[in-house]
């Protein structure tokens, strides 16, 4: 008697530990999706919202020479980016026509559940040094899952409140350990630049469900374009 | 186990399933809402940047 009520608790056990697991495959693969696709379109849509209710000033007079080239524009004093709180939107054609996710302030977990993360110890979007941006591979809405499709010459389109940067790759994903800080420092030593300039560094994980090691990719910004004169013809093709 | 809380439920074979029911809808609820988000990023696929997990030693 009591060995058949041993026997049935144990196999009880296992099939409720059976179902816990299941329920968290089923969790990882779709639900995180799910919440992290309304978190994202909920970033975006308060970044759309708050950039129609306050225009940029400095939009409004059409500088000619603002376009197609890096300028320093004159003295924004730009505010410093909000920890937690979405600043752009980015724009990757490689990862899919439809691909844009927000980009917050900040690389906490819970940064990372609701788009793309800038580092906050790296530059400001289109300004000198490196523009560093982690995103998940898997899980949380899968947004770098092709990562390793990225190729030089494949434009990251960011877009914030006022201007349209478009960056360029310049080098083929690199595969590094998760120790290596160096390679969002401002002119990373593993990367093809030597001097100082306008780059942006993406970093995700690898493998596609492991942590030993991270995928990276480097590229310069290579035009900016006020909001008024539309998107960029990165996002035409 | 099961069958425990089968005897201990009130009423007729219907109402049981019923509770069973509501029962495991909130079990669900409770570790899809709590539990996971909990658990989650204690597993690996959080570290996707450079500075984290290994990188303390480092740092």
């Amino acid at each position: 008697m009591s060995v058949r009520i041993l026997v049935r608790s144990f196999s009880e056990l296992c099939l409720t530990v059976g179902t816990l697991i299941v329920l968290f495959v089923v969790y990882l693969l779709y639900w995180t999706g799910v919440k992290a696709d309304n978190a994202a379109s909920d970033q975006i849509s308060g970044l759309e919202q708050q950039w129609a209710q306050s225009p940029a000033p400095s939009s409004a007079p059409p500088r000619p020479t603002a376009s197609q080239q890096p300028a320093p524009r004159p003295a924004p004093v730009p505010a410093a980016y909000t920890e937690g709180r979405s600043f752009a939107v980015m724009y990757i054609p490689r990862l899919g026509k439809d691909w844009h996710k927000p980009v917050l302030e900040g690389t906490a977990v819970k940064d990372l559940q609701k788009g793309l993360g800038h580092y906050d110890n790296t530059t400001r979007l289109g300004q000198p040094g490196n523009f560093s941006v982690a995103g998940h591979r898997r899980t949380y809405g899968d947004p770098f899952k092709d990562f390793p499709e990225l190729r030089p010459g494949d434009a990251v389109v960011l877009r914030d409140d006022t201007t349209w940067y478009t960056y360029r790759l310049d080098a083929l994903p690199f595969r590094t350990v998760p120790s290596d800080v160096g390679v969002i420092d401002p002119v990373p030593t593993e990367s093809p630049f030597r001097s100082p300039g306008r780059y942006l560094t993406l970093t995700t994980c690898d493998p596609e469900w492991g942590s030993s090691h991270r995928l990276i990719v480097w590229g310069h910004l290579d035009s900016t374009q006020p909001v008024a004169q539309g998107k960029p013809t990165a996002l035409d093709g | 186990m099961y069958g425990w809380i089968w005897r201990h439920l009130p009423g007729n074979a219907w109402l049981r399933a019923f509770i069973s029911l509501a029962m495991v809808l909130v079990i669900v609820y409770v570790l899809f809402q709590y539990v996971f988000p909990w658990a989650e990023p204690l597993l690996p696929f959080n570290d996707v940047t450079v500075d984290q997990g290994m990188g303390t030693a480092v740092r």
